[in-house]
């Protein structure tokens, strides 16, 4: 059984605090505070931005349905790395995965809506704080996958790469 | 006597952790190594983290309906928590040895668990507005 290294304990607790915790903190935010709105959503004034504002509320409200299976696969990713266990490769590659779809989504969504051009990203704290998690969540995802993919608990659990690993070294499928 | 939703939500908790319990017990899926964590855990983890804490902060206030999905993250994840603090580290309950669900590995039951640690905010949230209602009516 490999043993848990350095960067492994670094990655299980990004796994636990930053697509588990952070997630939930994120949504509790959401729905008792104004914390993670942008400034454009309380502006009453402009008729096509409180259309935008709607749609973009409409958008959001779309995601923690989809944010509850990063939370919970990446708090079983962490689970299962501590355990040294090869499930974690397992679900740290869907946490990954389904993170980095979700804020590409997002991306699009602001990069369409002009909600990324410059003008609103250097007037707006909320839209910067959004970009500083968009950009966060890719980095950390393709890290993340790039990390596991060549993680000695996936080979563990590779029957090919084993078996020709166990051909090198002159014995058969049984080990003898 | 009416029973504010904060109360109720605790209240509920803690009816649920009885329940789930007793279920655990008759059936001997899990055994604790002391009395005292069993009531903890009842106590403690079901009644003012998920119950108070989780139900009441997340969903005690206003809709219910957008709100759902992030009751059920947070008990998870807390469940995880709770269950990886368990198998790693306290040691507090141990598994029996027949499968759970055809699940036999006794972290992989952990996960499992850890899990649906998830629906104990939601059926706490629904009950404890039941109770406020049924108080109210008395």
């Amino acid at each position: 059984m490999p043993r848990l290294s350095m960067m492994d304990k670094i990655h299980a607790a990004i796994f636990a605090v930053g697509g588990s915790g952070l997630v939930c903190a994120y949504w509790i935010a959401f729905f008792h505070s104004d914390l993670t709105l942008p400034k454009f959503v309380h502006n009453v004034t402009n008729p096509d931005v409180v259309r935008l504002a709607t749609v973009y509320m409409g958008f959001e409200s779309a995601f923690p349905l989809a944010d509850l299976l990063v939370a919970v696969t990446s708090a079983l990713a962490a689970f299962y790395l501590i355990g040294r266990d090869a499930k974690a490769v397992l679900f740290g590659l869907v946490a990954s995965g389904a993170l980095g779809f979700l804020a590409f989504i997002d991306i699009s969504f602001n990069l369409l809506h002009g909600l990324y051009a410059p003008a609103n990203l250097f007037s707006d704290t909320g839209l910067q704080m959004e970009a500083v998690i968009n950009v966060g969540c890719v980095v950390g995802a393709t890290w993340s996958i790039w990390r596991l993919w060549g993680h000695p608990l996936r080979r563990a659990e590779d029957r090919p790469s084993r078996l020709r690993a166990m051909e090198t070294v002159g014995l058969d499928a049984a080990g003898n | 006597m009416s029973v504010n939703l904060p109360a109720a939500c605790f209240l509920a908790a803690v009816a649920i952790g009885v329940f789930v319990e007793a279920i655990a017990g008759a059936f001997k899926v899990w055994t604790y190594r002391s009395r005292l964590f069993l009531i903890f855990n009842i106590v403690v983890v079901f009644g003012l983290v998920q119950g108070w804490g989780v139900g009441w902060v997340i969903g005690g206030h206003g809709a219910l309906r957008g709100v759902f999905p992030v009751l059920f993250m947070v008990g998870a994840v807390l469940g995880i928590l709770t269950e990886g603090l368990n198998q790693y580290w306290l040691h507090a309950w141990s598994w029996s040895e027949r499968p759970l669900f055809g699940i036999s590995r006794a972290i992989d039951k952990s996960a499992v668990v850890g899990v649906a640690w998830g629906f104990a905010p939601l059926v706490t949230v629904l009950l404890a507005r039941l109770i406020v209602k049924a108080s109210v009516g008395v």
